[in-house]
């Protein structure tokens, strides 16, 4: 990729600040190559990757690394953009919101520091994988398992930065964070929590500050470079039993919603309940042109015949349960009689005890994979997808309101549709996947119409998204609206106060310090 | 016969080769472990190529990775072998395309970052799954 320099950085200077950062992490971890900056581009572009271009990237190793980069930042004027792997796949991968930004990438930072299995936590470095974990967990037989999401590929901790889900009792995966170590923008390090007391024993168990909490203050968020962070995990279950249920028609999702998220409110399901549409378990079985060789949407009428040839409901549940059998056996019985209320069909049972295996892609077991990223090859070509994903309440008169809008949206697009609900409690989150072809400048034109429009009526009828790719962040922004855009304002405030070189993250989920604040129109997709 | 060849041997079955699509899968195989890193400084020449490949290119490339079933159809399609799918069973591999395809990508395969797999871990794992080709 073309290099494209930070803003206001002549190439002499941004040479200069490239050799002071190889002074601190070596030559060898300082990477500005055109093939470097090809790897940090967005692999998933809805459009030209030269949009959001990286001008190089650097791995420190440690925490002195990381402050003796920000530091000469700040000196060189030379923006930053943290990135724990850089697998933030269908929101912009690790490439930065702002042309000519450094990405900072603390892949190698990847120590599990610290697993303890009696109170069922751990402490990571931002480059610790789902997979590293996984295997650290299951080579010591520790009696813990993970919360993975879709796309396991990426870091434990980023993902959990993003404000990212998965389908356990411990799927809200940024309410697992517990006690962070940041380095500021100003290369201070700060421990939040219990860990602001030098040796204290509880840093990573108690989630609440004295006084302001700022934890999760420092997610989605460019106030700091998080270098470590502690992680609760699922103490592993006695057994195990998963319920599938094949629901018939789409606008069964209200029953499905008005009957699972109370039992969940109230705890007889404690797990995020994961609600995917027909097109998830397709994607697996091949590509478009294998079911519809025509452009456009599949019509309802194929869809249809698909359901029916494939013994596939509209939607599918699958409810897990964990813990002592004899509890799961209660539990699930009053699932049962609720769900047998709306549907005649008995679920698909299946059973697990300890010792027994958990298959490869399971992720209501916590097993990490990156599988899912298959539904990438659906359209064919340089497969690739987008998610958009606005958060509801848990009621049927929302969830199908959204479905509606969703749908009839897509539909005049003319493209597939795909959709999840995955019920966390009191809400649940929608997750539209999008899927295109790369190298179809048309298919591209029409996602950007597309995505522009879910976000503006989503916006109008009362739902926001929790996470968008980096061409949206600002446009999604926009619409937390309330008294002038008052929540962005303040970002901008503490976001200035702390960073006043603006060199960490700028623009980072539509907060601009005021140094680069000029850059915000850019980089809109 | 290894586990991992089984389930090919059993996914190849289960495929409809006229029109690409899959019947009722198999039944899922177990997670595969990855090779632990092998010890010495990730920018060391030398370090073994088949750990590596585990460790860096595992997410995807062993049984039931994203990769090794894209792979599975694509081997098909050629008249290969779908046990060759699995990368280190392939014997036609170069030095140099493994280096390519690392660094540039290819299909849904994004380009992966030095951080990801250096340049001598990737020589090591070039030469183990090109077999000194």
């Amino acid at each position: 990729m073309k290099l494209t320099l930070p803003p206001r950085i002549g190439p002499r200077a941004f040479d200069t600040a490239l050799g002071a950062f190889a002074g601190v992490v070596g030559k060898d971890w300082v990477m500005a190559g055109d093939a470097d900056r090809d790897a940090y581009a967005d692999v998933y572009a809805p459009g030209p990757e030269e949009q959001w271009p990286a001008s190089a990237a650097v791995a420190p190793a440690s925490v002195a690394e990381v402050q003796a980069v920000v530091r000469l930042a700040n000196t060189h004027k030379v923006p930053l953009w943290p990135v724990s792997r850089g697998k933030n796949l269908g929101y912009g991968t690790a490439a930065p919101r702002m042309a000519g930004s450094v990405v900072l990438d603390l892949g190698r930072m990847n120590r599990i520091i610290d697993i303890d299995p009696k109170l069922a936590t751990c402490v990571l470095e931002p480059g610790v994988s789902f997979f590293d974990l996984y295997e650290a967990i299951d080579r010591e037989k520790l009696p813990l398992w993970l919360s993975v999401p879709g796309n396991a590929w990426g870091s434990v901790l980023g993902n959990a930065f993003e404000h990212g889900i998965g389908y356990t009792p411990y799927g809200l995966h940024a309410r697992n964070l517990c006690g962070f170590e940041v380095v500021l923008p100003d290369g201070d390090v700060v421990r939040t929590g219990m860990g602001a007391m030098t040796g204290n024993h509880a840093w990573h168990l108690h989630p609440l500050s004295y006084g302001p909490t700022f934890d999760l203050a420092f997610t989605q968020s460019s106030l700091g470079v998080v270098t470590r962070a502690g992680l609760w995990l699922q103490p592993a279950p006695a057994a195990s039993l998963e319920l599938v249920f094949d629901i018939p028609d789409e606008d069964d999702i209200g029953w499905v919603i008005d009957t699972i998220a109370p039992l969940k409110i109230a705890g007889l399901i404690d797990q995020n309940v994961f609600v995917p549409s027909w097109l998830g378990k397709m994607v697996l079985k091949g590509q478009r042109h294998d079911f519809w060789d025509k452009p456009g949407a599949i019509p309802d009428w194929r869809v249809k015949e698909l359901l029916a040839q494939y013994k596939l409901g509209y939607w599918q549940v699958a409810l897990r349960f964990y813990g002592e059998e004899t509890v799961i056996r209660a539990r699930a019985d009053v699932v049962r009689a609720a769900m047998a209320r709306h549907l005649a069909a008995p679920p698909a049972e299946h059973w697990w005890h300890t010792g027994d295996s958990r298959n490869v892609i399971d992720t209501t077991m916590g097993v990490p994979s990156a599988v899912p990223l298959q539904m990438s090859d659906w359209v064919g070509g340089r497969g690739a997808h987008m998610g958009f994903s606005p958060v509801v309440p848990a009621t049927s008169e929302h969830v199908m309101g959204q479905l509606k809008r969703s749908r009839a949206i897509i539909a005049a697009h003319d493209v597939d549709f795909y959709a999840s609900f995955t019920i966390g409690g009191r809400f649940a989150t929608n997750i539209n996947m999008l899927m295109f072809d790369r190298d179809q400048p048309d298919q591209i034109a029409n996602m950007k119409k597309l995505f522009n429009a879910l976000i503006g009526e989503t916006a109008r009828a009362g739902y926001g998204e929790y996470r968008t790719h980096l061409g949206w962040m600002d446009t999604v922004m926009d619409t937390y609206d309330f008294n002038n855009h008052a929540l962005r304002r303040l970002n901008e405030r503490i976001k200035d106060a702390l960073d006043p070189n603006g060199i960490i993250a700028p623009g980072k989920q539509g907060v601009w310090p005021a140094a680069f604040r000029d850059q915000a129109k850019e980089g809109r997709a | 016969m290894k586990p991992a060849a089984r389930w090919i041997l059993c996914a190849t079955l289960a495929l409809a080769p006229a029109t690409g699509v899959r019947a009722d899968p198999p039944p899922l195989p177990p997670y595969q472990m990855r090779a632990l890193p092998p010890v010495g400084a990730r920018t060391e020449p030398g370090r073994d190529g088949r750990a590596l490949f585990e460790n860096h290119c595992g997410y995807c490339h062993l049984t039931f990775g994203m990769g090794t079933n894209l792979l599975i159809k694509q081997r098909l399609a050629v008249g290969a072998s779908p046990a060759t799918a699995l990368l280190a069973n392939r014997d036609d591999l170069t030095s140099a395309y493994v280096h390519a395809v690392v660094r540039m990508g290819k299909g849904a395969m994004p380009p992966q970052t030095r951080v990801d797999i250096t340049n001598a871990e990737l020589d090591s794992v070039a030469a183990y799954l090109a077999r000194g080709k």
